[in-house]
């Protein structure tokens, strides 16, 4: 029998649009703009979901996005929230966490075995024996979790916008309408958000009848709508507060992040349930809920039901049910008199039974514990909380609307930093001290009266004008005026079978708490953390205050001393993919990136960068190993070329830059000649090799410095941030982009590099560390000499742009040499071979150059270096370990140790290779390793144990490596 | 549905007792204060109780017990450290955990689910097999292996990382596990208190009096207290107990963030971590996804939370598994991290006598709770600290003698 | 913190910044003992108040000190080095 009524002013379905979805393989009419709730509902379909831990039958409970026992998929998505949620055309849903469909789940049977489900059973047993923790445990979490994840969901990319505004107001309701628009009247740029697909608010559906509230709300919002300050976006939520007036506004298509000067909250409050035996069956739900269906959807929540209430609210839902035609027989009212008079009357006037404080002890469900087959009347003791059954009743009905207060949907307002207070006047949390430029209005500030409620927004916005500046803004008050208060103290009744439930995500009942008190978790956090209310989806907006409601009466304690769990974003459960954005990391490429791609470079990640780590010739099939090798030979025999351009390079210039160099690295440069160069080595303070680079002399007042690849950025920090504190008259450019590099290395290079420059680079001329400026290929260039990976080996500087016409050039011209480009994995071996140690590969973060062998280049004459003093302490300490260079013997034909595997002494961890590879050149297997000191000597045998744990013998080599006899 | 739940429906009462007494009043002396009811301090106090017999004991805890990192980790456990000292150490905690449920008679929920330590780099791939190389020789189970192996244990993971970041390869520890966090604090809490020693929760430390270089007695808003052996096991809170006694420490507080997914039916079987990516992911035995990151870029002493963490977060848990993106967080939370230079705790005597130090756990400390507790009870029963923890001492540090921890910095856990 | 005023560039996006750590002053490394200077290394004055901060904004490039209070992060106020005085 369907739930439709008539059409309502304002609702949100249209009625020319006519739609068909399953449910559960059931077939169902709705409407275009109907959620799956209400579709399901005005069908009615009452068995929405299964609740988490007794998959007890649910249905509504707030109709405002905390239903998360109605969770739906659509077998692509899962978890949907069906209150909220608009249904389409040809959707087939089903709930989700049952088996076997959601009216005979299989695991319905869990709900009997209850008694054996105390609060946090879980602590107190399926440990013993300790064996048999894994089957219980897999059975726990077979029965974990809600839907199902979509492995093949399509990735999502959701880009992120921006926006600024004077005014973030959040919260569209009658206090949110009337602030916008007072503050868009002083001037101030507005941004108005609501989750609803709609503004208005509680406008929209709680009327009592009153048909002329729907004529207030259409003036409101044609006024904002037509105000060009305002920007109402709506069906977007405030997922959280994050510092300086950043919060981000959660959208269907995306986040758009608003950054404020200043933020009204106008989030209203949430309706909390009364708490009593079955009050989760299908067919009860709260008030505002009835209402949001009547108005909202025209459905009616159901055809004869009762109103349970502790407040005015109760009175208002009853006149509205009415209204839509629901048969209301009886409105129970919790409280020993009722609020207001002309309410009660109006209630009274439809020929609605009153009864005063009383309550629903129970609710009958109907045979297949689906619905709702009766209420059970009965008095209520407020002192203790229980019924009286001196005035027990019962009756026939097929649902229940209640209303027993409000929580302030405040977790803005915490995340803010805001101090709350509990205000007796109101029963509820209010703000006693907002952080500066944030402000509150409306329920969730404790104001409830309609009038006051448009008139707080007005304050608040006067305040938020004034914060801004407009001291001429008039400050407004708004008087509070009530007889009773909006929050019952204690909406709950015991029953000795409990089942009356206070978090309905958790399926946590009273006796519960009292459990969890008695077993000392009696402060509210520990409750929480026990008892697990307020943990669920929802965050506890149905349930945290009922919780603290009930510690306070446990403790005999008022309720601001047990105080509040602290609101962590978000507001709403929030995608990983709106929050992801657009997922982009990006890359940097060097000048030469195509040019290594087309010509089989195998591209690396290396740091932010992408290198080739060698290439594949074309049209050859070799191994990594094997082009790791030619490349290398080419180096050894003929020419290489590898693009450097990712090293740091950094020009130093100015009256000081000697002597800063000479503060910042540890060697000498102040008495460099121009035109040669040294390596830069740079410690921390406490005496770790951080950088090795080469500084070289351009002009007296004038060094390029070049630095590791991963660390330009940090050294070039490290320089500026030095260059300040030590007040040196020197000036710093990071040339690390707009410069690129290239080394061409091996025999033949001074003669392919004579065919491009007319520059003397003959060893006279040019020796070993020297630097000097000259065109190639009609570029100008800096070319240094330097031997990292071969004895003769140029570096070439040139401008970004013309690095790659360089690069051509050279290599074009390098071809009847027989040049080949090398990438970082030849590099690499070629450094082995030279000896040379590479920072953070060979030494780690807490290496010292005394045990890297290092102490060449420290000037510890000098009057200061960074670094210098711990190394002065460092130097008094005997060596803990040291770095060698080692071979394996010749022919050695067994696996090869790795590097990182370790250097046994005596069944003792000595050291690590840090460095291992085999040289086709040497024709031998090179490494460095780590060693103990007493093992460090020249010749000196120590073991590797490979990966197979054998041990290999290494013979520790101090001179160069290209002098290894074949021994 | 096992035999012991049967009590409870039978019985009309509630059958289960307090976990600890509700203890409001200190006496006017013990003769040993810990400072600080999280997992640290409350095994401090069990362990001085069962091991020593010391057990006119005082834990004051400002707040509520396990409210501070040990309600807020994501309960990571494992050993397979860089340093043989490390490796140990937190092995002989692995093993403690494996008997903890039943020693304090609570369900900890102790899963070992393995652990990868994804390797998207080269040159992460040689940490691994040097953690790897470690592990082996002192005898703990940890070994590199290939992305096969990896997607054996999680097959929904893109091993190409959405083509971001390829995984080349991972580090895999076998005993790595998660617990329920609380249940840690609130088992120690219980059996410490049977053994008599005393918590007072509300009750702050604030301030310690220390004569001639000895400590006398400590200050809280609940009165004085005379003790001569007090252990600081505050976590975020170190620098303002140090700061109390005078004592500079390296330590630096920086907020370290987390978030869950609203609960799903389990897939996720394995912890898995990523150093590159910054995060870490598991799914827990309620069905969330618990997630965390690296630590916060700069120094605060609170526990917001910010946007920029969920942000970067979320965008590389899609990388890896890019069909969650319609998957919701629910909840994001900070801790206070109290991070040394080293990444090893600072555990032992401190230059003043009778003020023991259990701090510097970082993002790391869940796992080391039972050792901690055990060999800080030690330290401050025989007044020296065992041979395990020697390398974590305060000293290290004016001696030039950091922990090796430092060599391999990625994310913790 | 979200938002941080850079003494040069104005008020920028924290993203924008990085942190460099507390501002602290070296002793002088010629006469200072092993111990005062491996303390200046090391250790850090860990309490939460009101420090002064390196902080750098990498657009610009700028180093400058930023007078924060670690509880609440809140600035006070900032400038460049040596220039406490004119701030
Ligand atoms: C988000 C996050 C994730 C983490 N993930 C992991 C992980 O996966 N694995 C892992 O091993 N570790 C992890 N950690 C680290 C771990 O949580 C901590 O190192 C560990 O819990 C520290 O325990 P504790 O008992 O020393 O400190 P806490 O649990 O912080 O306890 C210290 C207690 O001292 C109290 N206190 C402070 N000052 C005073 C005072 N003056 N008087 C009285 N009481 C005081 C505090 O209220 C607090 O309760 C994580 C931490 C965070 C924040």
């Amino acid at each position: 029998m369907t739930l439709r009524i008539a059409e309502k002013k304002g609702e949100w379905i249209n009625r020319d649009m006519p739609l068909t979805f399953t449910y559960e393989g059931q077939t169902v009419q709705a409407f275009e703009g109907d959620t799956m709730s209400s579709a399901l509902w005005a069908a009615g379909i009452k068995v929405l979901g299964r609740s988490f831990k007794y998959h007890r039958a649910r249905g509504l409970l707030s109709f405002a996005n905390h239903d998360v026992n109605a969770l739906m998929t659509d077998g692509v998505d899962t978890n949907i929230r069906a209150d909220v949620i608009p249904v389409s055309h040809g959707m087939e849903l089903f709930a989700v966490n049952t088996e076997g469909g959601v009216v005979k789940d299989k695991n319905r049977f869990i709900d009997r075995l209850s008694p054996f489900l105390p609060v946090g059973f879980y602590y107190k047993t399926f440990f013993k024996p300790r064996m048999m923790f894994p089957f219980w445990e897999n059975k726990i979490r077979k029965a974990a979790g809600l839907g199902k994840v979509n492995f093949d969901y399509p990735r999502q990319l959701r880009p992120k916008r921006n926006a600024h505004c004077d005014v973030l107001i959040i919260g569209a309701g009658p206090s949110g309408l009337s602030a916008a628009l007072t503050a868009a009247n002083h001037g101030k740029q507005v941004i108005l958000v609501d989750e609803n697909r709609y503004a208005g608010g509680s406008l929209g559906y709680d009327h009592a009848a009153d048909s002329s509230t729907s004529d207030k709300l259409e003036t409101l919002l044609k006024q904002v709508s037509e105000h060009s300050n305002i920007r109402l976006i709506c069906d977007a939520y405030a997922g959280g507060y994050y510092g300086d007036h950043l919060v981000p506004i959660v959208g269907k298509e995306g986040i758009t992040k608003v950054r404020a000067r200043s933020v009204i909250v106008a989030t209203g409050a949430f309706e909390q349930p009364p708490v009593f035996r079955n009050n989760d069956l299908p067919g009860v739900m709260l008030g505002s809920a009835a209402q949001r269906l009547v108005h909202r959807y025209a459905v009616k929540p159901f055809h004869r039901g009762v109103v349970v209430t502790a407040n005015d609210h109760g009175y208002r839902t009853a006149l509205d049910l009415a209204a839509a035609g629901v048969e209301v027989l009886a409105l129970v009212d919790m409280r020993q008199q009722s609020g207001d008079e002309q309410l009660a009357a109006a209630v009274a006037s439809k020929g609605i039974t009153i009864h005063l404080a009383s309550c629903i002890y129970e609710v009958i469900p109907s045979s297949d514990k689906l619905g709702v087959a009766e209420v059970v009347l009965a008095g209520y003791d407020e002192q203790t909380a229980s019924a009286r059954f001196e005035r027990s009743s019962r009756i026939a009905c097929d649902g229940v609307a209640m209303s027993a207060g409000w929580a302030p949907a405040a977790a803005l307002l915490y995340q803010a930093g805001t101090k709350m207070r509990y205000d007796y006047a109101v029963e509820q949390f209010v703000p006693a001290q907002l952080p500066e430029g944030v402000f509150a209005a409306g329920k969730v500030n404790g104001v409830y009266d309609l009038a006051l409620r448009l008139r707080d927004g007005q304050r608040a916005a006067a305040d938020a004008v004034r914060y801004l500046g407009g001291q001429d803004v008039e400050q407004i008050e708004v008087a509070q005026s009530f007889q009773l208060a909006p929050s019952h103290a204690y909406p709950i009744v015991h029953h000795p079978d409990g089942k009356n439930f206070v978090d309905f995500d958790e399926d946590i009942q009273v006796k519960d708490f009292i459990n969890a008190a008695k077993e000392g978790f009696d402060n509210i956090e520990l409750m929480k953390r026990f008892t697990t209310v307020g943990m669920g989806p929802s965050q506890g907006k149905h349930s945290n205050m009922n919780a603290i409601r009930i510690l306070a009466r446990i403790r005999q304690l008022p309720v601001e001393q047990i105080g509040t769990t602290t609101a962590r974003p978000f507001f709403h459960p929030t995608p990983l993919a709106h929050l992801g954005g657009r997922g982009f990391h990006p890359h940097r490429l060097t000048a030469m990136h195509e040019w290594h791609v087309n010509h089989g470079g195998v591209m690396m990640e290396a740091g932010v960068w992408m290198r080739p780590a060698w290439y594949q010739p074309q049209g050859a099939k070799l191994t990594a190993q094997e082009a790791v090798q030619q490349e290398a030979m080419a180096v050894r025999k003929a020419a290489g070329m590898i693009d450097g351009s990712t090293l740091g390079k950094i020009e130093v210039f100015g009256q000081d830059a000697g002597a800063f160099l000479e503060r910042f690295y540890t060697g000498k440069f102040a008495d460099l000649r121009v035109g040669s160069s040294r390596v830069a080595l740079l410690l921390d303070e406490a005496g770790v090799m951080v950088d090795d680079g080469v500084a070289a002399r351009l002009a007296e007042d004038k060094f390029y410095v070049s630095t590791n690849s991963s660390n330009a950025a940090t050294v070039y920090r490290e320089m500026q941030r030095n260059l300040q504190l030590w007040g040196m008259s020197v000036t710093l450019v990071n040339l690390t982009g707009a410069m690129a590099a290239m080394t061409l290395a091996g025999p033949a290079s001074r003669s392919i590099l004579t065919e491009l420059t007319e520059l003397d680079v003959f060893e006279e001329a040019f020796p070993q560390g020297a630097i000097r400026t000259a065109e190639i290929a009609g570029v100008q260039a800096r070319i240094m000499r330097v031997a990292f990976v071969a004895d003769l080996a140029f570096e070439i500087h040139v401008p970004s742009s013309s690095a790659l016409h360089i690069w051509q050039n050279i290599m074009k011209t390098g071809q009847p040499f027989g040049l080949r480009p090398f990438g970082t994995d030849a590099q690499r071996l070629l450094r082995l071979e030279m000896g040379h140690h590479l920072i953070s590969h060979d030494t780690d973060g807490l290496t010292n150059p005394f045990e890297a062998h290092a102490g060449g280049l420290l000037a510890m004459d000098k009057a200061f270096f960074t670094g210098q003093r711990s190394l002065q302490i460092l130097a008094a300490k005997p060596l803990k370990k040291q770095l060698v260079k080692f071979v394996l013997d010749p022919g050695f034909s067994a696996e090869l140790p790795k590097e990182c595997n370790l250097v046994i002494n005596a069944g003792q961890i000595t050291g690590r290779v840090t460095s291992i590879a085999y040289s086709e050149y040497l024709n031998r297997v090179i490494g460095m390793a780590f060693v103990a000191p007493d093992q460090a000597a020249n010749g000196q045998q120590f073991e590797i144990r490979t990966d197979d744990g054998l041990l290999v013998k290494a013979r520790v080599v101090q001179g160069s490596f290209f002098k290894l006899s074949a021994q | 549905m096992p035999l012991s739940l049967l009590k409870y429906a039978l019985s009309r009462e509630h059958p289960a007792p307090r976990f600890f007494r509700d203890c409001t009043e200190p006496k006017k002396t013990y003769d040993a204060v810990i400072i600080g009811g999280g997992g640290h301090g409350l095994a401090a106090a069990y362990y001085l109780a069962k091991d020593f017999g010391i057990t006119n004991v005082a834990v004051l805890e400002k707040g509520y017990i396990g409210g501070g990192n040990t309600g807020r980790n994501t309960t990571i456990v494992r050993s397979n450290y860089l340093t043989p000292e490390g490796v140990n150490f937190y092995d002989a905690s692995v093993q403690m955990y494996e008997g903890l449920s039943q020693e304090l008679d609570i369900n900890l929920f102790y899963s070992t689910r393995g652990h990868f330590t994804l390797a998207h780099t080269e040159s992460a791939m040689r940490t691994m097999r040097w953690r790897a190389e470690v592990n082996k020789h002192v005898g703990v189970e940890s070994y590199v292996v290939g992305p096969e192996e990896i997607l054996k244990a999680c097959p929904q993971l893109d091993i190409s990382c959405s083509g971001q970041a390829p995984i080349l390869g991972a580090l895999y520890h076998a005993p790595g596990s998660v617990a329920r966090h609380d249940a840690v604090a609130w088992g120690y809490a219980k059996e410490a208190d049977r053994m008599g020693v005393e918590i007072f929760q509300n009750t702050e430390v604030t301030g310690i009096d220390v004569k001639s270089g000895k400590v006398v007695g400590v200050q809280t808003n609940k009165g004085y207290i005379s003790t001569g052996r007090v252990l600081s096991a505050v976590a975020g809170f170190t620098p303002r107990i140090t700061e109390m006694v005078g004592i500079e420490t390296p330590i630096v507080i920086h907020p370290l963030q987390a978030c869950v997914s609203e609960p799903m039916k389990p897939w996720l079987n394995t912890i898995l971590v990523s150093g590159s990516l910054h995060v870490y992911v598991s799914q827990s035995s309620r069905g969330e996804l618990v997630m965390g990151s690296s630590l916060d870029p700069y120094e605060v002493h609170s526990t917001r939370s910010s946007l920029d963490f969920v942000e970067g977060l979320s965008s590389h848990i899609v990388d890896m598994f890019p069909f969650l993106g319609n998957v919701k967080v629910v909840r994001q939370w900070a801790g206070m991290a109290d991070i040394t230079p080293d990444f090893a705790p600072i555990m032992g005597k401190t230059p003043v006598e009778g003020f023991y130090l259990d701090a510097g756990w970082g993002t790391w400390g869940f796992k080391a709770t039972p050792i901690s507790g055990k060999t800080m009870a030690e330290t401050m029963a025989r007044d020296m600290a065992p041979e395990l923890i020697k390398s974590f001492r305060l000293s290290r540090f004016e001696e030039y003698e950091l922990t090796g921890e430092k060599g391999a910095a990625s994310v913790g856990h | 913190m979200k938002l941080l005023q850079c003494p040069v560039n104005g008020t920028r996006p924290i993203s924008e910044f990085t942190y460099g750590g507390e501002y602290r002053e070296a002793p002088d490394p010629q006469t200072c003992s092993d111990k005062v200077w491996a303390d200046y290394v090391h250790n850090r004055h860990g309490a939460p108040g009101l420090k002064k901060e390196w902080w750098y904004h990498g657009p610009s490039g700028t180093w400058f000190i930023a007078e924060r209070n670690t509880l609440t992060d809140s600035v006070s106020r900032t400038y460049l080095f040596g220039q406490e005085k004119d701030a």
